[in-house]
């Protein structure tokens, strides 16, 4: 190539003036945008929520909304896809700038964030009246380890046996309250050429099938050895577990063959068309029922297996925690405060599908006879644990979703599978 | 294609009458077979490629109660638009659509022309280290993102860049110039020197030798590299979710999951969202294809 070299030069002259404009604008545009950043970091409390469905976003916009209308803090909504928030939740909370509440789960999952100091102690608003109110196994739920409160409830769900009243009167059964009616009930139903149980721990729903092993471990241990197991206390290789495994074993030829392979929402079609009778979920349920069928749902509690342990049931738990790091603690408590009133939980459940309970007692749930049946089975249960990888840590909830897809798969070889079970979970508690 | 249509029905109406072709009508009716079967297995092949599709566009238009009482792989028993509506409105389709076209229109741009200097320079002048350049910038695209994820998120906290556009604008082009850089160089290279030479006689300036005539040429290449960068940056998600944390600053794809809820998915507003996320992409490739074809040719004719 013949060219001169003072053009050469000189062309390079050029492009390194380009590159040094365009690194001047871009240093530019960098400041312009690092300005309104920290404004925003003065005024409005951020909410960081993960009820990103379109329906459950525009009830929490309805209570930001509300919020804002009273005069005082102010609130801004920020709503990140429930997925992508359960991955980032460890780098929201530890960033320089957190934000500064956060939807998710009281319990083990929070104290394990407190024990990091990652969390705001909010022991002085449960003090105040919109809190003192609360239930005991709330108050106790809402405790870190520490022995501070951590953690404000805003509203829970209850898990029961689901089925049609329809499709219940056509087979002619009722509903079953100790394990051997409910094994009667699954040889009635297969007899008339319907599979029993529905599962849904298909293609990315594997962690519905942890509810048959809490509600087993509940029934058959007590829920205080359910939440000492998962906390790594006792052993998944123990003969309680093997207990566990072996009650399952008796209903496992009622379960649906297709339980493994089809997602809950896809079981749940399978319910409602009559192809499997019942199904142990929780009420989001009812969120994937069509509207005109809601009238025909149905639950009964799952059924007592040994009459000397307690009833608990599953009543997972959803609400705020504020990060430790929060630049105006004073505007996040009135926030907490706020949620915790009947009046916010009466306006989210208006706002949203309305399947869930209120936590605070004096505020009114939706009304309709299933929430009212709901309520009362968590009102009257001696305990209640919040649901595997709640109790336990999200870290763990993976290592039961392997051990029970292969006992479903496998129920032979429960042995080995405990053993694996146990050898997974132990590196995790050990972290 | 065409030549073997018109020869099928001529072997067909005469297929006794002449004994003395017949040693040519054999591959003829081997030809007509093979192009029956040709088509049929690529008829197929297209079938299984457009399926999923359909399928999408179908759930798209099925309100939420058909799909949870029939299931998803059911026949549709309705027909509505308001899963659009829906991602559109409630879901902030609208928004992140908009936020899609901030970073990807301005990356693309910034990028392309970044890189195009970059490969005039690397390919058509004697630069130092020039070959060493072109490996780094290889080896930076063989290094998988992944592992880029916390420093890149950490830097943006650091440099005040955090949670905005430019943030990810920068990280877009940063990560793309290189490939950019790669395949212009290789295209320009192959444009005649003789060219060059004859813009320095009649007294062009490297900037204009650039602007008028290695650009003009490296069209083709570039109009490909658009369709190609515009797809990539418009469907990234990870680099979005990376550097940014408030949803009204969310791209497409960072919304289209936000349709997912905790527990059900309402399958006909996230099958909407899909296609409202797909159709800029499908334009903007119908749109280069032609660049793209013709490119080729005018390649091949010179």
């Amino acid at each position: 190539m013949n060219i001169s070299q003072p053009s050469r030069r000189r062309f390079l002259a050029g492009t390194g003036a380009v590159g040094a404009a365009a690194l001047m604008s871009s240093c530019v545009t960098s400041s312009s945008s690092s300005g309104p950043k920290s404004q925003s970091g003065k005024g409005a409390v951020t909410l960081q929520s993960n009820l990103s469905a379109p329906q459950a976003k525009s009830a929490m916009q309805d209570l930001v909304d509300a919020f804002n209308g009273k005069g005082g803090a102010k609130a801004k909504l920020n709503t990140v896809a429930a997925e992508t928030f359960r991955t980032q939740l460890p780098t929201y909370l530890t960033s320089g700038n957190p934000p500064d509440l956060l939807t998710w789960y009281p319990g083990s999952v929070a104290d394990s964030y407190a024990k990091k100091n990652l969390l705001l102690d909010v022991s002085d608003i449960w003090t105040g009246p919109e809190l003192s109110g609360y239930s005991k196994a709330l108050q106790t739920l809402c405790t870190s380890s520490a022995g501070k409160k951590v953690f404000v409830p805003a509203s829970y769900y209850w898990w029961g046996v689901f089925y049609r009243k329809s499709n219940f009167a056509k087979w002619g059964v009722k509903e079953p309250t100790t394990w051997d009616e409910f094994m009667a009930l699954c040889e009635t139903l297969k007899s008339k050429g319907v599979a029993p149980i529905g599962l849904g721990a298909g293609s990315g729903t594997a962690w519905v099938a942890s509810s048959w092993f809490d509600y087993l471990d509940i029934r058959i241990n007590g829920a205080q050895y359910h939440r000492d197991l998962l906390a790594g206390k006792h052993r998944f290789d123990d003969p309680e577990v093997h207990k566990v495994f072996d009650k399952w074993a008796e209903a496992l030829p009622y379960f649906d063959p297709n339980g493994t392979a089809l997602a809950f929402q896809d079981a749940t079609t399978a319910l409602l068309q009559g192809r499997t009778g019942m199904m142990l979920i929780g009420t989001f349920f009812a969120d994937s029922t069509p509207k005109d069928q809601l009238d025909d749902i149905d639950f009964f509690r799952f059924p007592v297996i040994d009459p000397k342990v307690p009833m608990a049931e599953e009543g997972p738990t959803d609400g705020y925690f504020a990060s430790a790091r929060t630049g105006h603690t004073d505007e996040v408590k009135e926030l907490m405060r706020y949620l915790a009133t009947a009046e916010a939980q009466e306006i989210y459940l208006k706002g949203s599908s309305g399947t869930a309970l209120p936590t605070n007692p004096k505020a009114k749930d939706t009304g309709t006879p299933l929430v009212k049946k709901g309520r009362a089975l968590i009102e009257g249960a001696a305990d209640v644990t919040q649901f595997f990888n709640r109790d336990s840590s999200d870290a763990l909830q993976p290592s039961a979703d392997t051990a029970l897809t292969k006992f479903l798969a496998k129920p032979k070889e429960i042995g080995s599978i405990l053993t694996t079970w146990q050898r997974d979970a132990q590196k995790i508690w050990s972290q | 294609m065409t030549v073997t249509h018109a020869a099928v029905p001529a072997t067909d109406r005469t297929p006794a009458a002449e004994p003395a072709d017949r040693p040519r009508h054999r591959p003829g009716r081997r030809r007509a077979l093979g192009t029956a079967a040709f088509h049929t297995g690529a008829g197929l092949l297209s079938l299984i490629w457009l399926i999923p599709i359909a399928v999408v566009l179908v759930t798209s238009t099925r309100s939420f109660d058909d799909i949870a009482a029939h299931g998803l792989g059911g026949l549709p028993h309705s027909f509505t638009l308001d899963g659009f509506r829906q991602a559109w409105v409630d879901g902030g389709q609208q928004r992140a659509l908009i936020n899609s076209m901030l970073v990807s229109i301005p990356t693309v741009l910034l990028s392309l022309l970044l890189a195009s200097m970059a490969a005039f320079a690397l390919s058509r002048y004697d630069v130092p280290l020039r070959r060493v350049l072109l490996l780094v910038m290889l080896s930076g695209n063989l290094l998988p993102p992944q592992i880029l994820l916390i420093p890149v998120s950490k830097l943006s906290e650091q440099l005040g860049f955090y949670d905005s556009l430019y943030a990810l604008i920068g990280v877009q082009v940063g990560f793309g110039v290189g490939f950019y850089v790669f395949v212009l160089h290789g295209f320009m290279r192959a444009i005649p020197p003789e060219i060059q030479q004859a813009a320095v006689i009649d007294g062009a300036s490297p900037w204009q030798i650039y602007h008028r005539i290695i650009l003009p040429l490296a069209r083709p290449a570039l109009a490909a590299l658009t369709a190609l960068s515009f797809t990539w940056i418009f469907n990234d998600l990870l680099w979005a979710i990376t550097v940014l944390r408030t949803d009204s600053k969310m791209p497409i794809t960072a919304s289209l999951i936000g349709l997912q809820g905790q527990y059900v998915s309402m399958w006909n507003v996230i099958a909407a969202g899909s296609v409202i996320a797909a159709a800029p992409t499908v334009i903007v490739f119908l749109r280069f294809q032609r660049h793209f074809v013709a490119g080729l040719n005018l390649g091949a004719v010179k």
